[in-house]
């Protein structure tokens, strides 16, 4: 199911004909998402409880998030930098071993924690591609010669907007998560916690966030300088979420 | 008969000889009739812009004789000598002359390749061809078909989307920069005819704050009252600048009125909210190095004209898939006229065939009585038909191609003789 996912994702980024295209990716997004209830009653309880789910619960997330943006914005060349990670997340999906968290996974504490995480971490993906499309365009408007992403893209404003936009919500929903995650800890889990890897690199990974957010609405900071940074916050997320894994640890995703 | 067109354009005339035989609009339905009697058309249709002079017409004579009764029209309307418009004229026969007609329609044979405005003048000169009555059912099935493939092509290729003029590449570097220009302010700093004429571009795309300054107050108090703006003292210019989206600057100052440094404290205190430079002036008045701030945008008159080179190029490569496009559809006419004329010619075939068979019955028909007479007309139009189907069967061959399908449809019409027009 998942493969099939990816498969349309992968033909709407080379598909020329963007509403079959769109139309093929919006399949495979309800086709994932049944999958995600079906498995979930299934197994009576979220699908998101290993790495394996993870990785498929990431794709679906960032599927959304493009779902969202389309709707929303338009912008057709974003489809092109965010539907590759969901075929290489589903790949993985497929590739890769893996046992579920020790602790209760009875209670609701551990959903709302990891799925308001991995919302976050879409968006933020999301908000790094927004600042990386918002340099090429400002590139063209600067040189002054436009070539193709002057035409296939559109304003910079829009641009800067679905940044801030992504940003703002990843945020939250980051913050949500982390709380939900200590109160789980607190009840459920081991002591100690507080020292794990990945607890410390999700720490890090929020302060970037905070920063970026300071710089974007205080100095009103745009452009070449924020993107860098958004970007050194999904490399950050990218680190908490699979580096933490083979750091070892009390994560196991 | 046949399908032909004459004519010519902007790429085989120059503008003396176009306008020696352009056909105003009010003459247009005198002009139509005098060429339908006068050249011995069956139909017919004058297309005539600034830019080009075509007859499209259908007449019963073989080719070369439309042609030249055409060329003559035109000498004689326009009371000209042959062999004056020999050399700018062109003509083209049956399926070259749909295609130009297709590519006419589709802007692709514009001066300006993908403009809009040549598919609204052959419409007009459709209707006027419809108002004369000198169009019939082969115009009247071609003309609509090269509407339809003129939409085609511009809503599947990107051939008319690009701005290709000053005032239209402003608006589309805005857009680009700020977004949806509604609720977005401007600045004129000077007061000229083309800092107006900007305005009212940027003015007609729904800019609502319009702000005027000039060193002399008396004439930006004009421009203002034109674009219900405002005016500013020139003294207050840096302040307007802390919150405007756009500035458009056409002095007569030689020197930069709008200075890297001050320009970078204003971005600042903007929170590098972007801003739009247009400087249309010679000798120009913002410091073009200004561009290199953060989130400001700075284009002269000639970085305006490099977007619009790069612009065009962009509809020469959309074009390409245009002309793809224009092909396919006249091989799609082509074969469906073909199908619709091997199916008129087939009623045609039977009926002659039938005809031949029951020749000698009905010479003979005071010799036999009413029963017998019954009997073998029923027999012999039965063994027509049996002999008519294959045939049939032949001509109306969905493979077939319509070129070959033609020859085959001529063959016919020679050998049974079925020479009125289908």
């Amino acid at each position: 199911m998942g493969l099939f996912h990816s498969v349309a994702a992968f033909v709407s980024k080379k598909e020329l004909f963007y509403k079959v295209a769109f139309a093929s990716f919006g399949i495979g997004f309800f086709l994932h998402s049944s999958f995600l209830v079906y498995r979930g009653l299934e197994i009576s309880h979220l699908p998101l409880t290993d790495l394996k789910e993870a990785l498929a619960f990431f794709a679906w997330a960032v599927s959304l998030c493009f779902f969202i943006s389309y709707i929303r914005y338009r912008i057709i060349p974003l489809g092109l930098f965010l539907l590759p990670l969901v075929v290489v997340l589903m790949l993985g999906t497929i590739f890769i071993k893996s046992s579920p968290v020790s602790g209760n996974l009875g209670s609701s504490w551990i959903y709302l924690h990891t799925i308001c995480l991995f919302l976050a971490y879409a968006m933020f993906f999301v908000t790094s591609i927004a600042g990386v499309l918002y340099l090429f365009q400002e590139h063209e408007l600067k040189a002054k010669k436009p070539k193709m992403f002057y035409y296939w893209l559109p304003s910079l404003v829009l641009l800067d907007d679905l940044f801030y936009k992504f940003l703002i919500s990843g945020f939250s929903f980051m913050t949500l998560g982390i709380l939900a995650g200590i109160i789980w800890a607190e009840q459920d889990w081991v002591q100690g916690w507080q020292g794990d890897p990945k607890v410390i690199a999700t720490m890090v990974t929020w302060g970037i966030y905070l920063l970026l957010i300071y710089l974007r609405l205080i100095a009103g900071w745009r452009g070449k300088r924020v993107a860098i940074i958004s970007m050194a916050g999904f490399l950050s997320v990218l680190f908490t979420f699979l580096g933490a894994h083979y750091l070892g640890g009390l994560h196991t995703f | 008969m046949d399908l032909v067109l004459v004519g010519l354009s902007h790429k085989t005339a120059p503008v003396e000889i176009r306008e020696r035989v352009a056909f105003p609009e009010e003459h247009l339905q005198v002009a139509l009739r005098r060429l339908q009697t006068e050249a011995e058309l069956s139909e017919g249709m004058i297309v005539s812009t600034c830019n080009r002079v075509e007859i499209l017409a259908h007449g019963q004579n073989i080719r070369s004789k439309i042609v030249q009764s055409i060329k003559a029209f035109l000498y004689s309307y326009h009371a000209l000598r042959p062999p004056f418009l020999e050399d700018y004229l062109y003509s083209h026969l049956h399926q070259d002359a749909i295609s130009h007609f297709f590519r006419v329609a589709s802007s692709l044979d514009s001066m300006v390749i993908g403009e809009p405005q040549i598919l609204s003048q052959v419409k007009q000169s459709y209707t006027s061809a419809c108002r004369a009555g000198s169009v019939g059912k082969h115009l009247n099935n071609l003309i609509p078909r090269a509407f339809f493939v003129a939409k085609k092509v511009r809503t599947e290729t990107r051939i008319g989307q690009s701005a290709v003029s000053i005032g239209s590449v402003s608006i589309e570097l805005a857009r680009k920069i700020l977004g949806d220009l509604n609720n977005k302010s401007i600045i004129l700093i000077g007061a000229g005819k083309i800092s107006s004429l900007a305005a009212k571009n940027l003015a007609d795309e729904g800019i609502q704050e319009f702000y005027v300054t000039n060193r002399n107050p008396e004439r930006s108090k004009k421009i203002a009252v034109e674009f219900s703006g405002q005016v500013v003292p020139f003294e207050d210019l840096q302040t307007y600048l802390l919150h405007v989206d756009i500035a458009v600057v056409s002095t007569s100052s030689n020197f930069f009125i709008l200075k890297k440094t001050d320009i970078e404290k204003i971005i600042k205190k903007r929170k590098y909210k972007p801003l739009f430079i247009i400087d249309i002036s010679v000798p120009r008045n913002v410091d073009p190095s200004i561009n290199e701030l953060e989130s400001v945008f700075v284009y002269d008159i000639d970085d305006l004209q490099s977007v619009i080179t790069a612009n065009l190029q962009q509809r020469h490569q959309e074009a390409k898939i245009a002309e793809e496009i224009v092909i396919e559809e006249v091989s799609n006419y082509r074969k469906q006229m073909s199908t619709k004329s091997a199916g008129a010619l087939a009623s045609n075939l039977r009926s002659r065939i039938e005809e031949i068979c029951l020749e000698d019955l009905r010479a003979r028909r005071s010799q036999l009585t009413d029963t017998e007479y019954a009997q073998t007309e029923k027999l012999l139009k039965k063994a027509a038909h049996k002999i008519a189907h294959p045939l049939v069967v032949h001509l109306k061959n969905p493979d077939e191609n319509p070129t070959r399908r033609l020859r085959t449809m001529d063959m016919f019409k020679k050998i049974f003789k079925l020479d009125k027009e289908l």
